[in-house]
């Protein structure tokens, strides 16, 4: 399963997140929008605004889910770990 | 955005975790809500805003991205509690989770899962004081514009908008436990929204008054 997080490098909940992922040994895209500059950083807040509906942090989508936030629980149902 | 030159800064030099403390604490108190009781946590998302004052000039929220507009981008300024004030009384905590509501004791429960709870909630809508004995008090929540009527210790809220003309129920007069629109006279019975006119009654909303504070459920969050 493809896993991508989308993050702020400022954000504790997506620190959370990475240290989560890690720890599980998962694989994953990392985009961190706040270090973007210019046209990327537009294109991965439209992205990550077409995906979650917001501009809130951290966006993880594995697969067909969506998760925003560090949701602990949902993170290991989705991903088996 | 990171291509522009870089925005006047809206702190002094030498801004501490201590001083944001400081300045946001009392602030946020008047919406209901304080600071979160894991210390730790806390000091670690204002260190982050630190970085973010120094960076972009003020302390934009952690969790958030600035957009660009600054419309848009003042709503994220830290402490952003009044521009998402129905959805975090929902969360009973701020998007970050470093501002908790007063009610919550632990902290720690509030970190981490961030979304919005489906079903009725129940909003911080007013003090009893604000309430005048034969007038009412007109709030928003959400979209909704609600009615407080207040007889001795007991509050009631209903739609503020009479089912006749749409006149604001709120202004209206008061007589034991009934309601005159300020328009033409409607009635109402503040207890339940019925009126003697057909199919007219008004919504009404469970309220609970808790150390002075009035609590009004509504159906959703952001409806």
């Amino acid at each position: 399963m493809d896993v991508k997080l989308y993050a702020l490098s400022t954000c504790p909940y997506c620190r959370m997140t990475k240290r989560f992922l890690e720890e599980a040994g998962v694989e994953y895209e990392l985009t961190e929008v706040d270090l973007l500059e210019g046209a990327d950083k537009q294109a991965a807040i439209d992205e990550v605004k077409s995906i979650s509906g917001g501009t809130s942090f951290p966006v993880l989508v594995a697969g067909d889910e969506v998760i925003v936030g560090f949701n602990k629980q949902r993170i290991k149902d989705v991903l088996g770990t | 955005m990171n291509d522009r030159p870089a925005p006047r800064r809206r702190f002094a030099e030498g801004t501490t975790v201590a001083d944001l403390e400081a300045y946001m604490v009392p602030f946020v108190r008047h919406l209901g809500f304080k600071l979160n009781t894991e210390r730790e946590f806390a000091h670690e998302v204002l260190q982050s805003e630190i970085e973010i004052l120094d960076r972009d000039g003020d302390v934009y929220c952690p969790c958030r991205v600035r957009t660009g507009d600054p419309k848009e981008d003042i709503k994220i300024i830290c402490p952003c509690i009044p521009f998402y004030l129905e959805q975090f009384n929902a969360m009973r905590k701020c998007w970050c989770g470093l501002f908790i509501r007063e009610d919550v004791l632990d902290g720690a429960e509030m970190m981490g899962v961030i979304e919005e709870p489906e079903g009725p909630i129940e909003v911080r809508a007013a003090h009893v004081e604000d309430i005048a004995a034969s007038r009412g008090l007109r709030v928003k929540i959400g979209k909704r514009e609600i009615a407080l009527f207040r007889t001795g210790n007991e509050v009631f809220a209903l739609s503020n908008l009479c089912r006749h003309a749409f006149g604001p129920l709120s202004e209206g007069y008061v007589e034991g436990y009934e309601v005159m629109c300020p328009w033409h006279g409607w009635r109402y019975d503040i207890r339940t929204g019925h009126t003697d006119h057909p199919n007219a009654d008004v919504q009404t909303h469970p309220v609970t008054v808790r150390d002075g504070v009035v609590f009004v459920t509504v159906p959703k969050p952001t409806e």
